[in-house]
């Protein structure tokens, strides 16, 4: 397809993909290990949330947009891996943990709740960049 | 000894060759790095976007600088750490590529842009703190550094694929 014609269209389309990734991992480790007690304590967890929100927003919309583009240029690779479905399902669960447990949990309350929803965040968003990264090989 | 030998040389030992030749290391190692980018280009970036004043202009510079440069620093550990380990491992295919040269000298050129930063027009940040409009010098090389960083990261995608 016209993304395999040229030597530059591929590796340009992962380049946006993977800084959507950079985006959308980085602020999910920024806000939740803030909620850990990692990082400076310039800005609260909710104010680094609410600041960083619409950057998490338009990453996920152009890590899926990118995404389709690079699973029609080698959908069997896709396919007869392992890692993609994983990836697929971990992204489902990102995102709807973001619009749920994110705000409700890891925000909206304190303790060993808040930091037990910071977890899951980051293990499903950082799952979702090692899934990636094992589709060439798993 | 050219540097073709002794990158030919590099490769060949035998650490470095039992990363490239195993199945599982150097993908792990490739994989740190490219998920690195999440810790050390974002955090710059915001403050990049910051000193542009394109996000949080309600923050003090300041404040902002405070709360993600450290994540940058320790970001950028992690991507020189395993960044030397990959070269290692394809020391030839690097040397060979003009990408990957290219990516060096972007690298070097985002590091004199954020040490001129520093030294220069961050030396009176008081004054320009919480200013409605950030200085002209400011903006330069915040947008400087953002154009850097993605270079270094396309650069870094052309090598992979070379």
């Amino acid at each position: 397809m016209w993304i395999r014609d040229t030597v530059w269209a591929f590796p340009l389309i992962e380049t946006f993909h993977l800084l959507a990734l950079a985006v959308l991992l980085g602020s999910v480790l920024i806000i939740n290990l803030r909620i850990l007690g990692c990082g400076a304590r310039f800005a609260s967890a909710s104010q680094l949330a609410g600041d960083l929100e619409p950057w998490i927003r338009v990453s996920i919309v152009v890590g899926i947009f990118s995404g389709v583009l690079l699973f029609m240029s080698e959908p069997m690779k896709c396919y007869e891996s392992y890692s993609f479905p994983v990836k697929m399902g971990l992204i489902v669960a990102g995102v709807v943990f973001h619009f749920t447990g994110e705000r409700k949990w890891a925000l909206g309350a304190q303790g060993f709740r808040s930091k037990l929803a910071a977890g899951v965040a980051l293990v499903l968003w950082t799952g979702v960049g090692l899934a990636g990264k094992g589709i060439p090989y798993i | 000894m050219t540097v073709l030998e002794l990158c030919g040389a590099i490769q060949s030992m035998p650490w470095a060759a039992g990363i490239k030749e195993s199945s599982w290391k150097f993908p792990l190692i490739e994989s740190i790095h490219s998920l690195g980018i999440s810790t050390m280009l974002w955090p710059a970036a915001i403050l990049d976007m910051r000193l542009l004043g394109v996000v949080m202009r309600r923050r003090p510079v300041s404040q902002v600088a405070g709360q993600f440069l450290p994540w940058v620093w320790a970001g950028f550990s992690v991507m020189v750490l395993t960044g030397i380990v990959i070269f290692c491992a394809e020391a030839v295919k690097c040397y060979n590529s003009p990408f990957f040269r290219a990516k060096l000298v972007l690298i070097a050129l985002a590091g004199m842009n954020a040490l001129t930063f520093h030294k220069t027009v961050y030396r009176n940040i008081e004054a320009w703190d919480q200013a409605a409009a950030t200085p002209f010098r400011a903006r330069m090389a915040g947008a400087l550094s953002l154009l850097f960083w993605i270079a270094v990261v396309a650069m870094g995608r052309i090598v992979a694929y070379a």
